[in-house]
């Protein structure tokens, strides 16, 4: 392809190529500082191609192609290139990965024990976590948690943070302008930015984390808190996860094990704030 | 018309982790996981001793456990026309 | 293990039984959930898709309100949609009923039977089935 870009995010090297070249640019500048793959070898590829020859040019059409592609995936508007490129390597992600068990999921890190955060999209998860990493714990990702399924460990995937409408107002108020990409608005989800994870949180990406606090946050609600029993977490969890079916009993005990050693929560929250002091209680609780 | 026999995979082959109220199995032959209540177990372990039919399946149950009412072999149809559509159960 | 217990109408057994009742439950009763692999929740991170209605095989047809297609102008029957459906706008349609734009509530009803019968293999059948979320 015409234009390329390589890059490593955790355990994952990616290649990027690009019909266009802005979008490899801002691509380039949100992953400021992130690491090349080592030995230049890519686990996933990413293209963003024309929709047709001719849309590379007329209304310029980015249709999301690679290792693994969905049907019925519609493109994308040039204007939205860093969108584009960002869904690729998710859904390379979420077809292609096959080393560890992916959960939908965001995990921070404190003291060296992992909170997997879960839930459906727009439950606030990505806001919770962007939040958390700038408040002392360690942003491991926003939304795919790896578990290796060996150690029982979480690995860190410290992509992007992908904010969405009113989060975006909440972490510019937090963080540095230079760790935003462009805002992008009309995307199909609405106003997107995204938001490069901190210092900490790169330089830290190889460094895994033992699960100890399961929590099904839910947005915009009044606060609540309940347990929620282990067969409840076995199936959330599954309905979580893009692979889990595809690694068969490794999946299963790996899973098993997580949900025998860590307690689970379901919290109801009105506002990112309550939540934040909620997740403190909590682990307080449980380090105790 | 006589009942068919069923059978269950014993042992290995499938996995059963016991969780709140729920069993998880994982049935190695096929890859999959079910999330299973009761009296799925119950009935597995019943087939554990070897290919039953119905009557026989009730007959091994009773030594263990009551049954309420008297819809004990349609409820128990009912059960195992579920397991065999997961395949954890077939029939001989 | 316990004494055997024979069963005995009225009878005042005396010795107390370890044994448990087992419920066999109803015939409509559903006791073993398979585990199938899931996209759903993932799906908003991974898909930008839209649906047609009806898909490029209809050639035509009107969608009736069952969600079936029709000979054109079949009265009742709501006409294609000039523009795929944006998988926000499929996912308020069938959660909440949201008439998408440009058209009316009662066409909407039936674009929404439609997607709910499209199958593996048909236009739109993956975006469909990335949309599923439990309730």
């Amino acid at each position: 392809m015409r234009h390329r870009l390589d890059i490593r995010i955790g355990p994952v090297a990616f290649r990027i190529g690009s019909a266009w070249k802005a979008p490899l640019d801002a691509l380039a500048r949100l992953y400021a500082s992130y690491p090349a793959p080592e030995d230049g070898l890519a686990d996933f590829t990413v293209r963003l191609e024309p929709e047709r020859p001719w849309r590379r040019f007329i209304r310029p059409s980015v249709a999301i192609r690679g290792d693994y592609t969905l049907a019925d995936a519609a493109p994308l508007s040039l204007a939205h290139g860093l969108l584009a490129a960002e869904m690729g390597m998710n859904l390379q992600m979420a077809l292609g990965q096959k080393r560890y068990l992916l959960l939908h999921a965001a995990t921070v890190e404190r003291d060296g024990r992992a909170l997997i955060m879960t839930g459906e999209s727009g439950a606030g998860k990505s806001t919770l976590a962007a939040l958390l990493g700038e408040r002392g714990w360690r942003l491991m990702g926003d939304e795919f948690a790896l578990l290796d399924m060996a150690s029982g460990d979480l690995l860190p995937f410290p992509r992007a943070v992908s904010l969405k409408n009113g989060a975006i107002e909440v972490m510019q108020a937090e963080v540095p302008a230079e760790r935003f990409g462009p805002r992008l608005d009309g995307t199909p989800k609405g106003a997107i930015r995204h938001m490069r994870p901190n210092a900490e949180a790169i330089d830290r990406m190889g460094e895994g984390a033992t699960p100890a606090l399961i929590l099904f946050p839910r947005f915009g609600e009044t606060q609540a808190v309940r347990g929620v029993g282990a067969a409840e977490v076995f199936m959330r969890l599954t309905q979580a996860s893009t692979n889990y079916v595809a690694l068969g009993r490794d999946g299963f005990d790996a899973l098993n094990r997580l949900i025998a050693a860590n307690p689970a929560l379901a919290i109801d929250y009105p506002d990112t704030e309550t939540a934040v002091a909620l997740v403190e209680d909590f682990w307080r609780a449980r380090a105790a | 018309m006589a009942s068919p026999v069923y059978i269950a995979d014993s042992g290995s082959a499938v996995l059963t982790v016991a969780l709140d109220g729920l069993s998880v199995l994982f049935h190695a032959p096929s890859g999959m996981t079910h999330i299973v209540a009761t009296p799925a177990p119950e009935i597995l372990d019943a087939l554990q001793t070897g290919p039953a039919d119905a009557p026989e399946l009730i007959r091994r149950l009773r030594e263990r456990y009551d049954f309420e009412g008297d819809e004990a072999e349609g409820a128990l149809h009912a059960r195992l026309d579920e397991l065999e559509a997961a395949g954890l159960v077939r029939r001989a | 293990m316990s004494g055997t217990d024979k069963d005995q109408a009225g009878g005042s057994a005396f010795v107390p039984s370890r044994r448990t009742v087992l419920v066999l439950g109803a015939a409509a009763a559903s006791t073993v959930v398979t585990v199938r692999p899931a996209l759903a929740q993932a799906a908003g991170s991974v898909l930008n898709c839209e649906i047609p209605v009806p898909g490029p095989h209809a050639g035509g047809q009107y969608i009736a309100a069952d969600g079936n297609l029709v000979a054109p102008g079949t009265p009742g029957a709501a006409p294609p949609l000039g523009r795929a459906l944006k998988g926000e706008e499929v996912k308020s349609l069938l959660r909440s009923g949201t008439t998408p734009a440009g058209t009316d509530p009662t066409s909407a009803q039936a674009y929404a039977n439609y997607i709910r019968r499209l199958q593996s293999g048909m236009s739109g059948f993956t975006c469909y089935a990335s949309l599923q979320t439990r309730p």
